[in-house]
């Protein structure tokens, strides 16, 4: 076992804003025991941690490490043969083209209306056909394929695209890719996720604006 | 007379069965028949027409009446247009309608736009009931109709500003309007077919006949978007509320929706692999480049049908279909074309967040011939106001592209503009992106770091050593220059954040060094120049023995006088000290 760990900056240097979250992550996550990670949420890629930790939190669980002391290898046998038997193998993709950034959780909500077969989910590239009616948050509908029953039966077709290669706002892509044949969900996509800073001021949807879709999803190529 | 003639072979044939009218009877008949129209004596004609008894031989040869009943028509003040009127109406019911549609389309082919315009008004809706009565056999002649119909409204001349397609001199709108009634009823037979396609599966045969109505129409829309929609410029509705073209073209995209071309597979076309049409068009005359490209517009930068198009399509990939379409107009060097692939580039640029596209588009083959496109207009187009917007637009997309693929577009551009100003141009961006890079929190290893070295190599060096025209590079050079200056200012030899300081020497040999070279030799030779110019203008020689003279259309210029040339070296001269002013100050800079 190695001998316990410094602590490597003072109270002052520690709040200062020339020490950068991610360098007091990387202390912590190299130092502390993976249970004590766990529950401060520090566990995962650094950068993702800096982005959801405040430096406030970061310098409270510095202080709190060496206050409880539970470093690297203080942790009972038993944890890490749990650790062991939950070991995976990840295989390496074989073409990785760009580099998958993780930017942390997704921006998007999805609650399901209506079951859908759960055997057919769409992989990326397949083509998906889909019924969908588009509201902003106060209510106002700007976009639907749905040939409304009132008007004179119009030809329309679900829309079709293939899903997962970028074409469509990615709250789209990301959330068909967990729906399954004859599902209908309720989608609230973030601006971030949708038409961003910018919106689409011809179609009615302002800057910043969340989008709720009700999709259906009708048929998997 | 010919009144006689007619009333004479008119009688002879009522007692003969159709088929046996002998080509002399046909003759007679035609030929009196329009002399008399011709002559006035329509009122006879009319009653000859309408009789019982003679029903047959007007069923067979009444459509020979066309040309002179419509030549009455279009004119208007003649006093027998209510008999010859009510003769047309007789005729239109009466005959056959293959024969009729001949007839009428040859009135059609008019070569003055007043008379093109005038029978386009009033033929349309003879020709429409006319081909509805064609039933099931309709097609192909509803396509050669709206083909000859098209070819006379490219006749007519474009109203371009919002005064002029007001007044509608030569009727080019009423035209687009009366088209628009013209195709109704056949719109209206596809969709139904559709429709009732859908409830029966076995119509085979009859499927066949329907597809080639669609397919005549979608060729009738796609002609459109080529002409006059590419050429027409829509006022919005703010300047122009009630606007018949930009009426015109919501209803031809309107159309393309009902026959089942949905707007979104054509805009996006370039990008989709659509499924091989089974019918007698191949994919390239199905959907003409330039009829696409003019969609894409009317879509994007005039958001017609907007709310019809879906909002699920992310920007970045409407970019990219779009590139397809703007790389065709850029190319083209019609000025209207240009112009529209301009604002379809810049519609769909705005729409993209600033660096944010990635430098794997780069690998795309329309994103970097739309920037060789676009440098063209910047630097060759005859109109300023397109030069500028192409510098605005060219600017702009820089600005959407990553970090990295700015790295490597600058180094695309630096290696394949060929042109000067362009090249500074992409200089300052190069300096602008360093400055970016040395600001705290942007450290990046495109613009300072690794990869800055090789590119400044590039930037910092003189196109032809010592002997390069400094004139001619000025814009670059000077460029260089100021990203040097900035470069021995901004980052201190004590950072070397650039790696400026520790390249400097390599800078100094291969830049700096033949720079002052050259720059002594053109001052050397513009000096002696200007000295010999002047010696020559005082000793009053009027004729200069030129090695050169330049004529334009068989008018030889005249040679440039003394003045022009003194003037002309002077500025040459000024031209150098500039560039040593700069030259100077980053010497100083460096010794220091």
């Amino acid at each position: 076992m190695a001998a316990e760990p410094t602590r490597e900056w003072s109270e002052e240097q520690l709040k200062s804003d020339d020490l950068p979250k991610k360098d007091v992550i990387k202390f912590i996550q190299d130092n502390a025991a993976h249970s004590f990670l766990n529950e401060h949420k520090l566990l995962g890629n650094i950068k993702n941690v800096a982005k959801t930790a405040k430096k406030e939190q970061l310098i409270i669980a510095y202080n709190e490490l060496f206050q409880s002391k539970r470093f690297k290898g203080t942790e009972p046998v038993e944890d890490v043969t749990e650790k062991v038997k939950a070991v995976k193998i990840d295989e390496k993709p074989k073409e990785v083209k760009t580099e998958v950034v993780d930017e942390g959780p997704p921006k998007y909500t999805k609650s399901v209306l209506k079951k859908g077969d759960k055997t057919n989910f769409p992989k990326k590239g397949e083509t998906v056909s889909c019924w969908y009616t588009g509201t902003l948050e106060d209510g106002t509908v700007f976009d639907t394929n749905i040939p409304a029953a009132a008007r004179k039966k119009k030809q329309t077709k679900p829309l079709s695209f293939k899903v997962g290669l970028g074409r469509v706002i990615r709250g789209w892509d990301e959330a068909l890719l967990t729906m399954s044949k004859g599902e209908m969900a309720r989608l609230e996509i973030e601006a971030e996720w949708a038409y961003g800073k910018k919106g689409l001021p011809e179609s009615k949807i302002p800057p910043n604006a969340k989008l709720i879709f009700e999709v259906e999803l009708v048929s998997v190529d | 007379m010919a009144l006689e003639r007619l009333s004479d072979v008119v009688q002879k044939c009522q007692s003969l069965p159709d088929d046996s009218y002998s080509s002399e009877d046909h003759d007679t008949f035609t030929a009196a028949g329009r002399t008399c129209i011709e002559e006035g004596n329509s009122a006879q004609v009319l009653s000859i027409v309408l009789d019982e008894k003679n029903q047959n031989i007007v069923r067979c040869l009444g459509w020979n009446l066309l040309p002179p009943l419509i030549q009455v028509l279009m004119k208007k003040e003649d006093k027998s247009i209510s008999q010859c009127l009510a003769i047309f109406n007789h005729l239109l019911k009466t005959c056959m309608p293959k024969e009729l549609l001949i007839g009428l389309l040859e009135q059609l082919e008019q070569d003055d736009p007043d008379a093109i315009a005038e029978s386009l008004h009033l033929l349309l809706n003879p020709l429409q009931k006319v081909l509805l009565s064609l039933g099931s056999r309709k097609a192909s002649s509803l396509g050669m109709t709206l083909s000859l119909v098209l070819d006379q409204v490219a006749k007519l001349p474009i109203p371009h500003s919002k005064e002029q397609e007001e007044d509608d001199v030569f009727s080019l709108c009423r035209c687009c309007t009366n088209l628009i009634d013209f195709i109704r009823p056949f719109v209206q037979e596809v969709r139904e077919n559709f429709q009732s396609s859908k409830s029966t599966d076995s119509m085979a045969g009859r499927q066949d006949k329907e597809d080639e109505l669609q397919t005549e129409l979608l060729k009738f829309c796609m002609k459109t978007l080529s002409h006059p929609l590419l050429e027409v410029q829509l006022k919005d509705p703010d300047t122009l509320p009630q606007s018949p073209l930009r009426t015109f073209a919501t209803e031809i995209l309107n159309t393309l929706s009902a026959i089942r071309e949905s707007l979104p597979a054509l805009v996006y076309q370039p990008l989709l692999r659509r499924k091989p049409v089974p019918g007698f068009l191949e994919e390239e005359v199905r959907y003409p480049k330039e009829s696409l490209g003019c969609l894409a517009h009317l879509v994007f930068v005039h958001h017609l049908a907007a709310d019809t198009f879906p909002t699920v399509f992310s920007p970045v990939f409407s970019l990219r279909c779009n590139m397809e379409h703007i790389c065709l107009l850029l190319s083209r060097t019609e000025d209207f074309k240009v112009q529209k692939g301009l604002e379809l580039y810049e519609k769909s640029l705005v729409r993209v967040e600033n660096s944010s596209l990635p430098a794997d588009l780069l690998e795309i083959k329309t994103f970097l011939m739309v920037p060789q496109n676009l440098v063209k207009v910047m630097t060759l187009c005859q109109r300023h106001d397109l030069r500028t917007k192409g510098l605005k637009v060219f600017q702009m997309s820089i600005d959407k592209f990553d970090t990295e693929a700015k790295y490597h577009f600058f180094q695309y551009m630096l290696k394949t503009s060929n042109h000067s100003g362009v090249e500074g141009y992409i200089i300052k961006n190069v300096k602008n992106q360093i400055d970016v890079a040395l600001q705290p929190g942007n450290s990046n290893t495109w613009f300072e770091g690794v990869h800055l070295l090789p590119l400044l190599r590039k930037v910092l060096s003189l196109p032809d050593g010592p002997e390069t025209d400094l004139l001619q590079y000025l814009d670059r050079v000077m460029e260089s220059l100021n990203l040097l200056r900035y470069l021995v200012i901004r980052d201190k030899v004590t950072e070397n954040q650039t790696g400026i300081w520790t390249e400097l020497y390599k800078i100094e040999d291969m830049f700096l060094k033949p720079l002052r070279v050259g720059l002594n030799m053109s001052r050397a030779h513009y000096e002696r120049e200007l000295h010999s110019t002047m010696e020559t203008k005082k000793k009053n020689q009027a004729r200069e023995e030129s090695v050169l003279s330049v004529s334009v259309d068989d008018e030889k210029l005249p040679n440039m006088t003394a003045e022009s040339q003194i003037q002309a070296l002077h500025s040459a001269l000024h031209t150098f000290d500039m560039i040593e002013s700069v030259l100077v100050r980053i010497e100083e800079l460096i010794e220091v």
